[in-house]
């Protein structure tokens, strides 16, 4: 499966960093910089007890700039502004749409929203 | 004030989540061993046919003929929905009592200057919006009046699925209004004892009756319910998940097998599952439990079901000893000449692992058996159930395991699983 690899992106476990040694050697000039890494499951995902992933199968949403292949992230808790992207239900199908920037938001003919797409992973 | 909060239909909620071409149908979940309908929602209910417990293959047809959704039980799914709610429930309380995979006492108490319904239809309304499962919420001051409120809030349409008993006056009126099958804990014995007496409703159970006569007929467990409903509170939240007395498997086979060594590999399978368990709640078991049987719906083939209980010489929750003893266990109740549908373990006698008293004959059990074991349950973890696993296990699971033709994918947990969209 080609979309295997982006499961593979994972934090290291540290048992397997390099230590340092406190005894001998220089000190690190770097000890009172250090942060840590980038996460990206703590950025991509605010509320990861609403988060959801979405697979796209398909080229019908290219105009979104959403290929066939890509992965969704899906943030239920968020709320909905003009301009985002959103998966919504239209007689019991999914659907993307784009809150076009003079839509009111209460106006959804007939669609209902599931979640807000808050960012695509699109494998190159 | 405590909250109990429970899920709408949760497993059948639980797949329409993910599939909106199901919402407002029937929808039903099925065991994962007798094929039983385990699980209905309201949509299911209503065509009142459908009996919960049968066996599927005598309600296929029912279930075809009413265009009802049947899915296998996906309880990865439903147990990692589960924990959404759960820590969405956290939101409102840091007191949250896990009661069950789809119900949750939430602790209200220092909410005093909060409107409770207003709270308790923002946590209705959050904990859908954010999982996208319905919930019911029923507020009291105690957690048998709670619980109460829940079915109210469930039964009563006005109410909205969230009911809130806050004065003496709605709690007495809530207690005339409920039978005496609606209240927990009671059970069918003791109300048939007050039905006798001429008791049937909640008010006339908690007002009526003499703590007297509930410490005599019901114990001490009857004299917490019967205080509750009078408004004092005797059961306290646990926020701590109690460890397990005891924990056992049992699946029936794909097809009936007769050779004792499937059976075996079954068997060996049920043992890695479950002492991986005893080791996440890091305690040994004394007894092992080993039982075989038949089809008993069956009327042509030959019946036979055993049963054996295995004191370990020293408790263990290592998977290796289980495995051996469960072997010598299975030989013992084995016969030839049978099919059987069904092997089970369960082990019993749980204590933590700090307390395991060795024998004396027992060299200590090696550190580095333990190490084996802690090693192997990282691999499984990380790599997927069973990766590693006792050679007695095999590899013909497909000649024994139960296949779960309408399981739903296990969308929250498999990046091979994931929900799709199709964008034809």
């Amino acid at each position: 499966m080609e979309f295997d690899e982006v499961a593979q992106v994972q934090t290291p476990d540290e048992a397997h960093q390099a230590g340092s040694s406190e005894q001998t050697g220089f000190p690190s000039p770097a000890t009172h910089y250090l942060e840590s890494r980038i996460d990206l499951n703590k950025i991509l995902t605010r509320n990861l007890d609403a988060t959801f992933f979405i697979r796209i199968k398909g080229d019908g949403y290219r105009e979104l700039q959403i290929n066939t292949g890509d992965v969704l992230i899906v943030d239920r808790s968020m709320t909905l502004a003009r301009g985002k992207l959103a998966v919504v239900v239209k007689e019991g199908e999914f659907k993307i749409i784009r809150i076009a920037s003079n839509d009111t938001l209460d106006n959804m003919e007939g669609q209902i929203l599931w979640g807000v797409i808050t960012y695509i992973i699109h494998k190159v | 004030m405590i909250a109990l909060v429970d899920c709408n239909s949760f497993y059948a909620s639980c797949e329409q989540v993910f599939r909106p071409d199901l919402w407002g149908k029937p929808v039903v979940v099925l065991s994962n061993n007798d094929g039983c309908v385990i699980a209905a929602n309201k949509e299911a209910k209503a065509l009142t046919e459908i009996p919960m417990f049968e066996p599927v293959f005598k309600i296929k047809k029912l279930l075809i003929d009413n265009r009802v959704e049947f899915f296998s039980s996906n309880y990865t799914l439903y147990g990692e929905m589960s924990q959404r709610v759960m820590n969405t429930l956290k939101l409102f309380s840091p007191g949250v009592e896990i009661y069950s995979i789809d119900e949750s006492f939430v602790d209200l108490s220092n909410m005093r200057f909060v409107d409770l319904h207003h709270h308790g239809m923002d946590i209705k309304e959050t904990v859908y919006r954010h999982t996208g499962l319905p919930v019911g919420v029923g507020i009291a001051p105690t957690k048998v009046l709670a619980k109460l409120a829940n079915k109210m809030a469930k039964k009563i349409a006005k109410y909205d699925h969230v009911c809130v008993l806050d004065t003496q006056a709605k709690c007495i009126k809530a207690l005339k209004n409920a039978e005496l099958k609606d209240i927990w804990g009671i059970g069918n014995k003791h109300r048939q004892r007050l039905n006798n007496r001429g008791v049937f409703n909640a008010h006339q159970f908690a007002y009526e009756v003499s703590l007297d006569w509930v410490r005599k007929n019901m114990t001490v467990v009857g004299e917490r319910i019967w205080r509750e409903l009078r408004g004092e509170s005797c059961l306290s939240l646990e926020m701590l998940p109690r460890a397990k007395k005891a924990i056992g498997t049992a699946k029936s086979f794909g097809t009936k097998l007769s050779s004792l060594d499937l059976i075996e590999e079954a068997c060996a399978y049920y043992i890695a599952e479950v002492s991986e368990v005893l080791r996440k709640q890091k305690s040994c078991a004394q007894y092992i439990q080993v039982f075989l049987q038949t089809n008993y719906h069956s009327e042509r083939d030959k019946q036979y079901s055993k049963s054996i209980t295995v004191t370990l010489p020293t408790a263990s929750n290592n998977t290796y000893i289980l495995t051996r003893e469960a072997k010598t266990a299975l030989h013992s109740i084995y016969k030839p000449g049978y099919r059987y549908k069904k092997v089970g373990v369960n082990l019993s006698g749980l204590i933590p692992q700090e307390y395991v008293q060795t024998s004396l004959f027992d060299a200590e059990i090696p550190a580095c058996r333990s190490d084996l074991m802690k090693t192997i349950d990282k691999i499984n973890q990380k790599f997927g159930k069973s990766t590693v696993s006792s050679a007695l296990v095999g590899n013909r699971m497909n000649q024994w395991e139960l296949i779960k033709n309408d399981r739903s994918p296990r969308y929250t947990t498999q990046w091979n699983e994931l929900l799709t969209i199709d964008a034809g």
